[in-house]
């Protein structure tokens, strides 16, 4: 039985094992991948105390850091998926692997995930034309058409990543305007192999072993058009990796854990959450380190109270 | 010793990622850069009808993507397991 454990491996986390690591709280941390969601950003600027890193740099570190506490157990390479309250108190971890631990308490710093479009094609093309990773894939449209779906910074930054490869680029845009920073907005609007499509959704992603090609509807005057194109880049933002505690704690209308910002207690006694899984205002590595220090803290606090 | 081949572009993160497993865990690779290399994009595509990297090819079994639980049964990596609480 574990005093805690932790679910997810971003900087939320990585700062919750050290801390917990350090009050010699018998701890577990279960994570698919160290880093979180900036694990795929080529350059992070303001992460305090270093001027720049690399997503990849920045996971490294924070699995080092959490490698070099004592007594913490990592299981890497694995997801949570389910959690029961039992009767008395303590709750029942599953990995996707099968494993099964117990604990006392529980703290969530499982992040976001990419959202789906959810049309027809979406699944059946994911990697065969859909694109969830801009940055990595990009390179391999060089000559190609393809569409960015999104309007803010993730979206923008897609488009600009595929500028010096595809030869035309369409940008779905759901409404008339454009989140995101204005220096690249005007970057993206003003370049001649962009094309903003504004008011429109994708319906449907077609092709034969590779996309061909999608249908897409223009959400004022409803009509309906096809386009002929080889790659679809889905940017259209994160959803809170909450699904496995959905029947325990309390969700906001985004599906995000309901804290009490003082402590980072969640509506269910036992469980914590903090970072970008929680209803935080600001989603930022900086900030999910101080919620999740603040939620082991919290934690500690109450189990010396007993 | 298994023949591994990896199929990856510079700016992706989890080409890295698995190829620093395969160095943490001795497993010798070839690498090629589907983003320059043509003719690998092209044997890519054939072998596993996948316009997206990482490809991996571990005696002609295709992964797709950084997964690390098959990586390891293909290379017959027994991996530590957390003692039970």
């Amino acid at each position: 039985m574990y005093d805690l454990i932790i679910i997810g491996g971003g900087p939320g986390g990585v700062a919750a094992g050290v801390y917990a690591a350090r009050k010699k709280m018998k701890t577990a941390l279960i994570t698919d991948t160290f880093g979180g969601q900036s694990l795929v950003s080529s350059s992070i600027e303001n992460w305090i105390g270093t001027k720049t890193i690399s997503g990849f740099d920045l996971a490294k570190a924070l699995e080092e850091h959490l490698r070099a506490q004592s007594g913490i157990d990592i299981v890497d390479g694995d997801l949570v998926s389910a959690v029961a309250k039992r009767d008395d108190g303590t709750f029942l971890v599953t990995t996707k692997s099968g494993k099964t631990l117990e604990t006392k308490y529980l703290l969530l710093t499982s992040g976001s995930r990419r959202k789906r479009l959810g049309v027809p094609g979406e699944d059946r093309f994911d990697g065969k034309g859909v694109v969830f990773c801009t940055t990595c894939d990009a390179p391999l449209f060089g000559g190609k058409t393809v569409a960015v779906v999104g309007g803010g910074n993730s979206a923008l930054e897609g488009v600009e990543d595929l500028l010096q490869y595809a030869s035309k680029i369409y940008l779905f845009v759901r409404s008339e305007v454009l989140r995101g920073d204005p220096v690249t907005q005007e970057k993206v609007k003003s370049h001649p192999n962009v094309e903003i499509v504004w008011n429109s959704v994708i319906e449907e992603i077609k092709g034969e072993t590779f996309v061909n090609g999608i249908t897409y509807k223009n959400v004022k005057s409803g009509e309906s058009k096809g386009l002929a194109l080889d790659g679809v880049f889905v940017e259209i933002g994160l959803i809170p990796n909450s699904d496995f505690v959905k029947d325990l704690v309390a969700l906001d209308d985004f599906g995000k854990v309901v804290v009490d910002h003082k402590t980072q207690q969640t509506s269910c006694p036992g469980i914590w959450a903090a970072g970008d899984v929680s209803d935080v205002l600001y989603d930022q590595n900086n900030i999910s380190v101080g919620d999740a220090v603040k939620a082991t803290l919290n934690v500690y606090d109450k189990i010396k109270k007993g | 010793m298994a023949k591994v081949t990896i199929y990856s572009t510079p700016t992706c993160v989890y080409c890295k990622m698995a190829k620093e497993f395969f160095k943490k865990n001795n497993v010798a690779y070839e690498e090629h850069d589907v983003a320059s290399d043509m003719k690998a994009r092209e044997d890519m595509v054939n072998k596993s009808h996948q316009l997206g990297v990482p490809v991996i090819d571990i005696d002609n079994n295709i992964v797709i993507g950084f997964d690390q639980k098959t990586i390891e049964s293909l290379l017959g990596l027994g991996k530590a397991v957390a003692p039970a609480a």
